[in-house]
């Protein structure tokens, strides 16, 4: 037996009002997620202290093979390390090339604060805690664990996205001290031990130009966007689908979306915060 | 015997790696060559990481220039702004940011790729059928890694610049004229060719590592699942390592 259908009417239109819908309704649910687990964090704290005490260890410390290279601290110190270098290298040899390589210690209490520790720390958090936490997740949802936690009655999202968002927040506030410190670290290292600049030069610039309310900003920055990081990441682990190769998928998915919703938090929190002026005052 | 086990794990992973990187160089000149398989990769990973690579240009090279202006604004040096966006793309932003989206796009997707397949015995059944798996999977998989990221490079570099311009032009008024005059004052083509030898290595390097971790994933789901994730720290800690060293050595060509 033949079955006619008979075709539908404009056919391509509809096929791209579909896609069109699709997308606009994940987007929707995606921010729908976003709330519930922005929504749910008051619950996470009060109902789930101690699956985040874990988490807050966990993350701190790294698992399984990251563990072994000494973990979070370890990788994200290590990142900030080399970019710090990188201000003293490529610093000083272009300030020496137009004959003021004296201000090298400014370039490493100007940029360093402004763009290359939030830009350095997010991008380390977001392949980290960020992509470990969409590991973990996609494992469970693959698993069924997910299911499982909601059929006995757990809320999964403030259980698995809320805490982990906190854990974030909790586990940045140290690695963004340790992240700065190594940075200006590596920046005076280069200069003075590798390149032979005066320490007391380098020192009087860097303390000039050091703006404590930069740092401040460059800290709450570094916080508002783990936020975010951990809030992709979440979002990818929770809805990864597939079988072992959609967890691995999804990871990367994750990774490429909250590095450039990173860059793009770190360039609008930028414009808001020293806007037109600058807030930079040379002379002062 | 476990704790030794345990204690030497690092230094077996490592050799294999090595391992394998050596299997790989000389297999790329061992015919047959997968072409297809180059061809295939090139294109997936070139998909993958187009649009997340000038999505990250973007807001990279603005957020550098706008620093950059504040400086040059300050002490009445405007008309240099190019110069800086110059040295700053061209040297820093585009290797930089190539490393972050052929690792965090490219090597992941190959990775989840490769740890798929190997959850699913299929490398095992590769090596039955008397295929090696390193001439078939691996070799044009990071050649196909190499030959994006150089391409993806020269490709950042020039959005970079653009966006440079029109935000400087546009939204802080330098005019045009000295942008594009300031560009090549410290800038030339050394830094244009040490930029692409960086990304170069970093191309190669996230290859070795991603096909590394991906054939030697171990436990299910979640063994994907941390392999993808371990992928993405080791290759940003050896190409942020790998930017150090050749930008300190570059340097020495490329300022006088």
């Amino acid at each position: 037996m033949t079955l006619t259908v008979p075709s539908r009417l404009h056919p391509r239109l509809q096929r791209t009002t579909n896609v069109l819908v699709r997308e606009w309704n994940r987007i929707g649910s995606q921010m729908r997620f976003y709330a519930t687990t922005l929504g749910s964090i008051p619950d996470a704290v009060i109902n789930y202290r101690t699956e985040l005490l874990r988490l807050i260890a966990a993350m701190g410390l790294g698992t399984a093979a990251l563990a072994m290279i000494g973990g979070t601290v370890v990788i994200v110190g290590f990142l900030t390390m080399t970019t710090g270098a990188l201000v003293a290298v490529q610093g000083y040899n272009q300030l020496a090339s137009v004959g003021i390589e004296a201000l090298t210690g400014f370039a490493s209490a100007y940029f360093n604060v402004r763009l290359i520790v939030p830009g350095t720390a997010s991008v380390a958090l977001s392949a980290t805690i960020g992509a470990g936490a969409t590991a973990q997740m996609g494992a469970m949802r693959i698993n069924e664990e997910i299911d499982a936690l909601e059929v006995i009655g757990i809320r999964s999202v403030s259980y698995l996205a809320s805490t982990r968002v906190v854990a974030g927040v909790i586990v940045v506030i140290p690695l963004y001290c340790i992240a700065i410190m190594m940075a200006f670290l590596a920046s005076r290292a280069g200069t003075t031990a590798v390149y032979g600049q005066g320490s007391g030069v380098y020192d009087h610039y860097f303390n000039t130009f050091l703006s404590p309310r930069d740092i401040i900003w460059s800290f709450l920055q570094s916080v508002a966007i783990t936020v975010v990081v951990m809030l992709v990441h979440t979002y990818y682990g929770y809805t990864a689908h597939g079988g072992p190769a959609g967890v691995g998928e999804a990871v990367g998915r994750a990774v490429r979306t909250s590095m450039v919703v990173a860059a793009v938090e770190i360039v609008l929190i930028t414009l808001a915060v020293y806007g037109q002026s600058g807030n930079f005052h040379l002379a002062s | 015997m476990v704790t030794v086990y345990r204690v030497t794990k690092p230094v077996r992973v490592m050799g294999g790696f090595f391992a394998m990187a050596l299997d790989g160089m000389v297999l790329t000149f061992t015919p047959p060559f997968a072409w297809r398989e180059y061809l295939l990769q090139s294109w997936f990973v070139a998909r993958v990481s187009m649009l997340p690579a000038l999505m990250m240009t973007l807001p990279y090279s603005v957020i550098l220039t706008f620093i950059f202006n504040i400086l040059l604004t300050e002490i009445g040096a405007g008309d240099f702004s190019g110069t800086g966006a110059a040295i700053g793309t061209v040297n820093q932003i585009a290797p930089i940011v190539t490393v972050l989206v052929v690792s965090g796009a490219g090597s992941t997707a190959m990775c989840a790729d490769l740890g798929a397949r190997t959850i699913r015995e299929e490398l095992d059944a590769m090596r039955v059928l008397g295929i090696n798996p390193v001439q078939r999977l691996v070799v044009p998989r990071v050649l196909a890694a190499t030959t994006v990221a150089l391409a993806l490079e020269s490709a950042v570099t020039v959005v970079g610049l653009a966006g440079a311009f029109f935000f400087t032009v546009y939204v802080q008024h330098v005019s045009a004229g000295a942008f594009v005059t300031g560009l090549t004052t410290l800038t030339g083509i050394a830094d244009v060719l040490v930029s692409m030898v960086k990304a170069t290595l970093f191309g190669y390097a996230a290859g070795l590592i991603a096909c590394y971790k991906g054939i030697s994933v171990g436990g299910g789901p979640a063994g994907v699942g941390n392999a993808v994730n371990e992928t993405v720290v080791y290759t940003f800690m050896t190409l942020f390592a790998i930017n150090v060293i050749v930008t300190a050595v570059g340097i020495q060509f490329t300022v006088s």
